[in-house]
């Protein structure tokens, strides 16, 4: 077993868990925080999307371990954030969920997009999202949606 | 009937109830349900294709985490039968866990259980398997014609079932024009973006078994349960919670869903097993792989006389329940005709046994193959005959006039217009700009090309169709239960699940359509066996037209009792009242729900003598009269930039004009329309289940299997036809599997047209660069 | 998919790592990014008895541009790279190449060291650093040595590092002001890794790579040869037949789109 002491969503934990526990296991089974989603643990379909230390990662292929003192953030942990409110607001007046199993990945993504490229336009937005799968939308109220609050950002 | 004045009736793009939760990260899936003492469940799975003589040895001393086939049959476990009524249906019970035989690489073996789906899988790892290997049944065409093995050892062939469907056969003849054509659809997997799940407990205080699934279909399911299991109905009780997705994968019974609870019952214990993406692109590589033969015969004007051919489905190696094995080979065969007129048919459908992932109806099920091979064949015959393939299809679609119109198996399309919406899709795309263009030549070398696909949809299958079809499965009356709650809302039951179409809002619609009452007022709940109607579940697009169907008619029954109440509190005659805006209205004043559910709840001293004693909740049903099928249709139309040195395809343009009838709320359909789409463009370019000689899968992660992604697909143009059914409760017909059966044919057909100078045709999905190199420039 | 049982250690001096890797009686393996090692294990497809967490070893993340020669450390993330934090005509090239790698949330963590040591062979950053040239630095029981790029990847998963070794970092050319590159990569989604990939840097001298091979990129001589003649584009039948004559294992197809990759390298050296 490892020692781990992490933040997450505001609040520290300690905890001992075993070398192979990935951090989406930790949030999911220990700290009972489902909303983040697993869909293929190997990397590619960003359901599993959370921030590290304010950076979009990977939590299925991230060892908790690994993750030992750094502060991360679930979607369960942007109640004050704006950028999210406003991402929230949008996808739901752009039908940007159907399933709603990518939808808490697609949104750690596209906050990323919307905060760490402003001029981002619609080939942009589209190719930052390739990373993240969604098998119901066919992305276009997705699109759509971050499309919307990169405009009322920049305004 | 009353007009929805709230806004928030038929035809309002209401935003979704069901949104909160999905964006706050508040779903309830089945893997994020933790119970008391849980275990979880890792499954040893066949690493051959075919073999027999399988023993499975438990590691010592975890024999009792350790579960087989020779355990469940101990238990008296009993297998589960599925039957059509298809003559010569060959029957293959799909096995809960491997017996004697091993017959495709994934199929379920053994199961451990541990406190961590890693230590369950530390236990897999070191369960032994051995077996002596047979050849592997690979390629369907060589397992119908010259198999090197038989699937099954009790038949004498590997063909699950030859069906043919001829009418006027010496028609064909009259033909002077025919082209002949073989296509290949190869196999893929559904890939919703939650895998299956199973978690199952039994439950002391209500004495039964309690089962969390992801399934379409959890009355379905119950039953399955209960038949295996030896269980009474009493005993058993399904829920299918928030489920990510279901695209017909999880409309079938998995193994899975039978052991896992047999195992929790064995230990005691809340057993959980969560499909991981690896066994999901390996062991439910299940759909989609067929291959045609097909003759288009014509006279030299161009009208089709008949069609030919010679259509094979790699079934794999079992039956699921309840659709059968043979639900895909026998839509083919009956409706490769699709939207065209025809007077002549001779098709031979065969469902054939591989060693391969029992075959599973995925969105569109043979629909998206059987286009794929008429539409091709529509154009080679356009090629033929020097004309505009838009003109050919203009000329020979089922007209509107002709509705309804019986077609040339039986059939009968109910309303529409084929060639209005191909008409629409033509001008969208600009079909005169788009040949222009390619006169004209690209600056990057690309080639241009414009492609059709027109398919029809029977939506909704009814209970005289199927059981004439003498499927496995017969769908009946839908039910709702409504009931009138203390405040004046309405809790709405109903028995289809909802897994990502927004039926908790478009369900809700419905009411607010028949009461005018506020969507806010109005809930949907759906998923649960202890709570819902017993219904089919959701599938074949049946849910609007048969559930809301349903809602419409209960709440008809329910309306009358309001009246009846409201009459009495307004002092008037029944007949001199109606409802609007959730408000019993007279002559001279109104009255609120909320205030008759007062009287009827908290004042029945204020109620009628005559007052009906079933009061405010009621259940009713509904079904077409008769019950045939409405039928939904659409034109896709492509175009596509095509590189001649890569062999990539980029799709530049795409335009859908569809007609699903009514349209309850149309951000939904849209919404169906697109995913379904890029699903479809999945199929057309992308997707595809590779296995080697041996049988042995090569498409195991995403790393081997791409999916269609944000950039493959780009804004689609939608145009809807609106022509209402005439059999359903507001003119609805089924739309959600629709938006995924064109694509591969009109992006095919896009690819050719672009690949006209080379003189070859793509008739194989997905088009790979491979695929179109070789075509262009074949090895020497 | 779990990984299978390892032991985890945090590591906290590059001497200590070393050590480790020298004394090991089990598979042990450095842990860098985990972001190609991390899905290997998920799916057991490597089951290290012992992995090496180097999150905690200073000195490995840095960039440093000393004289003609760019330092970067084994540590420096895709995304560090894609976001310009490598200055010149250098860093421009880089970034192009880091900015096509996977996903953002990938890049995050995965490191160019890690990428290289790991060796996949349809990643980028083998070919990509072979067409820049400059070396390995690689910390072992004797110290620190320097390996050519040259060879350095030697085929799927293997490279010239030892057992017992640490890749700590790179020096690679800075190119000049005017020098000239062009990256091509053939995939069908963007972030997947390569089907193909052509490569060619003009500093000092033409370099041009082929890679995403099904074993080790390679330089095609020929191919530099034109460029140093002065040739501004090279047609996919001449690189074609230039390729054909390199036993790389090619059939038709994987002929042609290698050729493609490399021409249109060329073409982007040029536009």
């Amino acid at each position: 077993m490892t020692e781990l002491s992490i933040k997450i969503n505001g609040e520290n934990i300690t905890a001992d868990v075993e070398p192979r526990l990935s951090l989406a296991d930790f949030i999911r089974d220990h700290r009972r925080l489902t909303g983040t989603h697993l869909g293929c643990e190997h990397g590619v379909c960003g359901a599993c999307t959370v921030l590290m230390n304010g950076e979009p990662v990977r939590s299925c292929i991230t060892f908790a371990a690994v993750a030992d003192g750094t502060e991360i953030t679930t979607i369960e942990g942007f109640d004050d954030d704006e950028p999210m409110a406003q991402l929230r607001q949008a996808f739901h007046e752009n039908h940007a969920l159907q399933c709603g199993y990518c939808t808490p990945g697609m949104l750690v993504a596209a906050r990323d997009i919307v905060t760490r490229l402003p001029d981002a336009d619609e080939d942009r937005v589209r190719l930052e999202l390739a990373g993240n799968l969604c098998r119901c939308t066919g992305y276009v109220g997705i699109v759509n949606a971050i499309l919307s609050v990169l405009e009322r950002r920049r305004a | 009937m009353p007009d929805g004045a709230t806004g928030q009736g038929i035809g309002a793009s209401v935003l979704r109830k069901e949104d909160k939760r999905f964006l706050n990260g508040e779903g309830r899936y089945v893997a994020d349900i933790a119970r008391p003492r849980m275990l979880d469940a890792a499954i040893v799975r066949s690493p051959v294709a075919h073999a027999k003589n399988l023993k499975v040895a438990k590691p010592a001393g975890a024999e009792k985490r350790v579960f087989t086939a020779e355990d469940m049959a101990a238990d008296g476990v009993q297998p589960i039968h599925v039957v059509s009524k298809f003559p010569g249906h060959k029957p293959s019970d799909y096995p809960h866990l491997a017996t004697d035989k091993l017959r495709f690489v994934g199929e379920a073996v053994a199961v451990c259980l541990a406190d961590t789906r890693a230590g369950a899988e530390d236990l897999a790892a070191q369960t032994e398997v051995s077996f002596e290997a047979l050849p592997p049944v690979v390629d369907m065409l060589e397992a119908a014609d010259n198999p090197p093995a038989r699937v099954h050892d009790d038949w004498d062939d590997n063909v699950i079932l030859d069906s043919r469907f001829e009418e006027n056969v010496d028609g064909l003849d009259a033909a002077a024009v025919s082209v002949t054509r073989t296509f290949r659809m190869n196999r893929q997997a559904v890939n919703p973006l939650e895998g299956a799940a199973v978690l199952a407990e039994w439950d002391a205080r209500e004495d039964r078994l309690v089962v969390y699934s992801a399934s379409q279909i959890p009355h379905i399911l119950k039953n399955a349960l209960c038949e295996c299991l030896g269980l009474r109905q009493n005993q058993a009780h399904v829920i299918a919670p928030d489920v990510g997705g279901g695209f017909g994968y999880k409309c079938v019974l998995l193994p899975e869903e039978i052991y896992i609870p047999w195992i929790a019952m064995q230990v005691k214990r809340p057993v959980r097993w969560i499909q991981d993406r690896r066994e999901h692109l390996v062991a439910a590589a299940n759909a989609r792989e067929h291959h045609y033969s097909v003759t288009l015969h014509a006279d030299t004007d161009g009208n089709f006389i008949g069609v030919e051919a010679d259509i094979v489905i790699d079934s794999g190696a079992y039956s699921v329940y309840p659709h059968s094995n043979i639900l895909e080979s026998t839509m083919a065969g009956r409706t490769l005709h699709g939207p065209y007129r025809f007077s002549a048919y001779k098709v031979r459908s065969r469902a054939v046994a591989t060693n391969k992932p029992p075959i599973v109806p995925y969105r569109g099920v043979a629909r998206p193959g059987i286009c794929f091979a008429m539409e091709l064949a529509v154009d080679a015959m356009a090629r033929e005959l020097g004309r505009e393939p838009y003109d050919l299809r203009m000329q020979n679609l089922v007209p509107g006039e002709a509705m309804p119109y019986k077609t040339i198996t039986g059939g009968e399309f109910d309303s529409g217009d084929y060639p209005e919406a191909l008409r629409r899709a033509g001008a969208l795309i600009d079909l005169p700009a788009m040949r222009d263009r390619q006169k004209q030549g690209e600056a990057d070398g690309r080639l241009i090309g414009v492609g059709f696909g027109c398919y029809i949809e029977m939506t909704a299958l009814q209970t005289s169709a199927a059981a004439r079809a003498g499927l496995a499965a017969i769908p009946g009356y839908e039910q709702a239960h409504v009931r009138l709650t203390p405040d004046g809302g309405l809790e709405i039951g109903v028995g289809v699940q909802n897994h990502g179409q927004g039926m908790e809002t478009t369900l809700a619609q419905v009411a607010c359509e028949r009461f005018g009452i506020d969507i806010d007022m109005v809930a949907v709940r759906h998923g649960d066996t202890a709570t819902s109607p017993y219904s089919t579940g959701t599938y074949a697009s049946r849910s609007m037209v048969m559930a809301g169907g349903a809602i419409a008619r209960t709440c008809d029954v329910l309306g009358e009792h309001i009246r009846r109440m409201g009459a009495h509190l307004l002092q008037c005659d029944f007949d001199d009242t109606g409802i609007e805006n959730a408000c019993v209205v007279g002559p001279s004043g109104s009255v609120t729900f909320a205030e008759i559910a007062r009287v009827w709840h908290r004042n029945p001293e204020e109620l009628p003598v005559d007052v009906d004693p079933a009061g405010v909740e009621v259940t009713s049903g509904f079904r077409p009269t008769p019950d045939n099928s409405p039928f939904s249709y659409a034109t896709h139309a492509c175009v596509v930039a095509v590189d001649p040195e890569l062999g990539q395809v980029e799709i530049l343009d795409y335009v859908i004009s569809e007609d699903c009838g009514t349209i309850v709320n149309p951000m939904i359909v849209d919404g169906q329309i697109i995913g379904g789409a890029l699903q479809g463009v999945g199929t057309a370019l992308f997707e595809e289940s590779r296995y080697d000689e041996a049988g042995q899968p090569l498409s195991s992660t995403f790393a081997d299997y791409t999916m269609p992604g944000s950039t493959h697909l780009p804004n689609l143009r939608l145009d809807h036809l609106v022509t209402p059914s005439p059999l359903t409760e507001y003119g609805v017909k089924g739309l959600g599997e629709g938006g995924a059966i064109p694509p591969p044919a009109a992006i095919a057909n896009a690819v050719n047209d672009a690949l006209r100078a080379y003189g070859v045709e793509v008739r194989e999905t997905p088009i790979t660069p491979r695929r179109v190199l070789e075509k262009i420039c074949p090895v020497k | 998919m779990k990984p299978a049982k390892f032991e985890h250690k945090r590591m906290t001096s590059l001497d200590d790592v070393v050590k480790v890797l020298g004394e090991a009686d089990g598979e042990t393996r450095v842990l860098g990014g985990g972001q190609s090692l991390g899905p290997m294990m998920n799916l057991r497809l490597a089951q290290p008895d012992v992995v090496l967490d180097l999150s905690r070893v200073e000195g490995l993340a840095d960039i440093e541009e000393a004289g003609d020669v760019l330092k970067i450390g084994a540590r420096v993330t895709h995304a560090r790279i894609e976001d310009v934090e490598v200055p010149g005509t250098t860093g421009a090239y880089m970034q192009f190449v880091a900015s096509g790698i996977s996903y953002r949330s990938v890049r995050n963590r995965g490191t160019i060291g890690g990428s290289v040591a790991h060796s996949d062979p349809a990643a980028d950053w083998p070919s990509a650093l072979l067409a820049l040239g400059g070396d390995v630095i690689a910390a072992g029981p004797n110290g620190v040595r320097t390996i050519s790029l040259d060879g350095f990847t030697m085929g799927p998963f293997t490279t010239g590092l030892g057992y017992d070794e640490v890749l700590t970092g790179f020096e690679l050319p800075v190119l000049g002001a005017d020098a000239r590159w062009g990256y091509y990569k053939v995939n069908r989604k963007p972030g997947e890794f390569a089907d193909a990939i052509g490569a060619v840097t003009i500093g000092s001298a033409p370099r041009a790579v082929c890679g995403a091979t099904e074993s080790a990129p390679f330089r095609v001589p020929e191919i530099e040869e034109k460029l140093a003649a002065g040739a501004q584009e090279i047609s996919v039948a001449d690189v074609r037949t230039v390729l054909e004559g390199h036993d790389a294992g090619f059939d038709d197809y994987e002929l042609q789109i290698h050729a493609v990759a490399l021409s249109r390298a060329v073409k982007r050296a040029f536009a």
